[in-house]
């Protein structure tokens, strides 16, 4: 499904393509409440998903499945931040400073995990009819 | 009353939930297309035939909710297919349907931004779908 997310989000947006296009990183996520997980292997322009964590991730996401539901829909704002002060924003950052979010390879990776978040954000998505 | 799961009684007291809870009308807002749920056969469970529920989801209101074919429902904006006892698993609370739809137990099709950003939407639809009491045929 995640695959199939970042898939929609690329065609449908100019701005998330050339982001997919520059992006090389190696993004685990892990879904802590399904024990399941995909590594997301960016080749810029390609996407690899594995099932499960592969070897060599440069950040890896562990959260619940709601939580990373909640990730998606991070709204993206000025400079290509994603926007922490909104209602989404703020349970984001809670979930962070609680532990229930956890980012293994954030420090020194801020970058990395800003542009995985704006390719994977959905929010503020033109309303279109369904595929 | 407890009314036989999928059926036309089952929709009319469905949609009463759904029309009846603020959640939905809050986070419902802005969705403005229709949803298919493909409950497929089971005949060892008692659950003979496919089966199709309609809705007809707008602005944070069910419209109308329908029970019909398998076919009926795939025509849908959005479709969601699942085995009987999938779908039996998501009303009584066993499986989160955002957990199922990630792990692949419920097959989505249609725009998967859109439905991600109704998230909340989607969870409390299913939790309406609970509040619903069920006659189940495999526990006859």
């Amino acid at each position: 499904m995640l695959g199939g997310l970042i898939e929609a989000n690329v065609e449908g947006r100019p701005e998330k393509r050339k982001d997919f296009d520059r992006f090389a990183a190696r993004v685990g996520i892990w879904v802590t409440d399904i024990d399941e997980g995909v590594t997301l292997d960016f080749k810029r322009g390609s996407l690899v998903v594995h099932n499960g964590l592969a070897p060599k991730r440069d950040i890896t996401i562990r959260a619940e499945a709601e939580t990373v539901m909640t990730l998606s829909n991070l709204r993206i704002g000025l400079f290509g931040m994603p926007v922490y002060y909104d209602e989404t924003g703020r349970s984001v950052a809670l979930k962070l400073l609680q532990g229930k979010l956890k980012i293994d390879g954030l420090l020194g990776n801020i970058a990395t995990v800003n542009t995985v978040t704006r390719i994977f954000s959905v929010a503020g998505e033109p309303e279109k009819p369904a595929a | 009353m407890a009314v036989k799961p999928f059926s036309n009684d089952w929709a009319d007291q469905f949609k009463d939930q759904i029309n009846s809870s603020a959640v939905y009308k809050q986070t419902g807002k802005g969705w403005k297309w229709t949803v298919g749920m493909v409950v497929e056969a089971e005949p060892d469970k008692h659950f003979p035939d496919s089966r199709g529920v309609v809705m007809d989801l707008f602005e944070g209101e069910a419209r109308g909710i329908k029970i019909g074919s398998a076919a009926d429902a795939q025509r849908c904006d959005f479709v969601i297919t699942a085995p009987y006892t999938r779908w039996k698993q998501v009303a009584q609370k066993e499986l989160d349907p955002t957990k199922g739809m990630l792990q692949g137990k419920l097959k989505l099709k249609g725009d998967l931004p859109t439905i991600v950003r109704y998230t909340k939407a989607t969870q409390e639809v299913v939790e309406c779908s609970t509040r619903v009491p069920v006659e189940w045929p495999d526990e006859k």
